[in-house]
């Protein structure tokens, strides 16, 4: 196992389908012990991308380098420092939740008592070492995720993909995944995880990469993008004349679109307390006062909802 | 398609990964179409020696039994390498998407695919095996005539092997896997001369009978009675189809994984 702590870089990222552009060069590093977010609604192209980060979607245009290794004709040979949790769950229905580990493990030449050792090792770290001789049909969605995620982790990669992990499970069992994230984190290995869920962005990644059909429209970490695209609060209105809140807005220099059946307002400040204090005397049917987040940069940036 | 390197590691992870799933229910994978040859073999060797007695075969009388017996090996390696390469190839394809999940590994598109395909072939070898052994044991073929065979066997459990891949890759339904099976594996099972010599064929089909691989195949392992003169050219024939067929199979599964 190489010692050196390696970078993952994507130069300027291609992928067209016939006439359809899907990624539309998409450029960025990954670090060691950084966990990189790519956000945005299902097509984004999040999926083709992180396929050509490990090697099965061959790029239109532009390549891959993660250490001394070139995507995707030097895929195996990378992969041996990725752990890839994709996003259907490919467990293998003919084993057990301990022989799904161990019969991996062969394939990065871990065998015998070692296959067995770090199999026994990781369902401790997922949690599921009471459910080592369990069928994987027995487990539930969260448990398989988990598992997925293990098997990820067979090899001590240092850079591990998650491609939307946490997408139709519970809040406990998305929360438990998050906690294995920020494990993985604080052991120094660098993450690239695809999601819908915002918030899921939000508490989890350094930095974020924006996407909307194929482009990076914006990235940064998630407090500098909700700072420099939103501001630190928004009121979200119902019940006032859409002219009048934008007279409002206008005046105070926020941003005012319309967002489900209200409208939704930033409050910048230093004046936040006046604008909010300006719609309030207009007795809105219904006014809440929140702070930003990274929904609303989406919002802003492409004027429609993340799901 | 780009050829990725394979390592011999690979090649056999993938395909230790498809023995460890046979062993762990070995009775039930093994015995249902092991059964199948060797219930023509004695069904049709014993039951219909006594009407037909002796077959003519390159010149010379040849009991029934002793005539099939090369038949049967044949139809064990044909069934077991073409359903493993079809059937469970599809399912690992499509429905476990196990060759997805190999790929997160350090393995290469050639790693799983040879993986897979040595797999069906090695299901070809120890059906046709088993079946020779029954043969054997029958006193139809001769120990060394089958150790000397093994070859032969292998090179069918490739051929056949690669075919059922091929249908893997083709199809996009499981039961379309049925439409090669009665145009093509029937029709062979039956005319290439595994229960009857086919020159009592009509001779247009008796042609059409003797291109067929399965045919080159059952008059390669029924040596020990003697070779027709065109036999290297069976060889030949088959090595080609079995070029053939790896090569069409690895283009129809590569965009299924790649894209």
């Amino acid at each position: 196992m190489a010692t050196e702590m390696l970078n993952l870089t994507a130069y300027d990222l291609w992928k067209q389908y016939g006439d359809t552009p899907v990624v539309q060069g998409i450029s960025f590093t990954l670090q060691p012990g950084e966990i990189v977010g790519l956000l945005g609604p299902n097509g984004a192209g999040k999926t083709t991308t992180v396929g050509m980060l490990f090697g099965t979607v061959v790029p239109s245009r532009g390549f891959v380098q993660f250490g001394p290794w070139q995507m995707p004709t030097q895929g195996p040979q990378a992969r041996t420092q990725m752990g890839i949790v994709t996003q259907e769950d490919n467990l293998d229905p003919d084993f057990t939740v301990f022989k799904n580990l161990t019969h991996f493990a062969h394939h990065y030449r871990i065998t015998g008592q070692a296959a067995k050792q770090r199999a026994g090792e990781l369902l401790a770290l997922v949690n599921l070492s009471d459910r080592a001789q369990a069928q994987v049909d027995e487990l539930s969605g969260g448990m398989k995720r988990r598992l997925v995620l293990a098997r990820a982790l067979l090899n001590q990669p240092q850079l591990v993909f998650l491609d939307e992990p946490t997408t139709g499970l519970d809040p406990d069992a998305r929360q438990d995944f998050w906690r294995l994230v920020q494990h993985l984190k604080a052991s120094g290995c660098g993450i690239l995880l695809t999601t819908h869920y915002m918030d899921e962005a939000q508490r989890l990644c350094d930095r974020i990469l924006l996407l909307q059909q194929g482009k990076v429209i914006d990235e940064g970490s998630p407090e500098a993008l909700v700072e420099r695209v939103i501001g630190q609060e928004v009121a979200e209105v119902e019940g006032i004349a859409a002219d009048l809140l934008k007279t409002l807005a206008q005046r105070h220099g926020a941003w005012c679109r319309s967002f489900g059946s209200g409208h939704l307002v930033t409050l910048p400040s230093p004046t936040a307390d006046l604008l909010w204090n300006a719609i309030e005397a207009h007795h809105p049917q219904r006014l809440l006062r929140r702070p930003a987040n990274l929904e609303d940069v989406f919002l802003r940036l492409t004027g429609s909802l993340l799901e | 398609m780009k050829l990725t390197s394979a390592t011999p590691w690979g090649v056999y992870s993938v395909w230790w990964r498809h023995f460890q799933v046979y062993r762990s229910t070995w009775l039930v994978n093994c015995l249902p179409p092991i059964s199948e040859p060797v219930v023509y073999l004695l069904a049709f060797g014993y039951g219909l020696t006594p009407l037909i007695g002796g077959v003519d075969y390159l010149g010379q009388q040849v009991p029934y039994a002793t005539f099939i017996a090369p038949g049967m090996i044949a139809v064990g390696v044909l069934f077991q390498s073409f359903f493993e390469g079809a059937y469970s190839s599809f399912i690992r394809l499509n429905f476990q998407k196990t060759w997805q999940a190999l790929l997160t590994a350090p393995l290469s598109f050639t790693d799983v695919f040879l993986g897979d395909w040595f797999w069906a072939a090695t299901k070809g070898t120890i059906a046709g095996t088993l079946t020779g052994l029954v043969a054997v044991i029958a006193n139809l073929y001769a120990p060394s005539s089958l150790v000397l065979s093994l070859p032969l066997i292998v090179l069918g459990s490739l051929l056949f092997g690669a075919f059922g891949l091929l249908v893997a890759g083709a199809v996009n339904k499981v039961d379309q896997v049925n439409v090669p099976i009665f145009l093509v594996v029937i029709p062979m099972f039956t005319l290439s001369g595994t229960y009857f010599p086919r020159d009592t064929l009509p001779p247009l089909l008796e042609r059409v009978a003797d291109l067929l691989p399965l045919a080159a195949l059952v008059d390669l392992l029924r040596w020990p009675l003697g070779l027709p003169p065109w036999w290297p050219w069976s060889l030949l024939w088959l090595l080609g189809w079995l070029v053939l067929m790896a090569r069409l199979a690895a283009l129809r599964i590569y965009p299924r994984l790649f894209s």
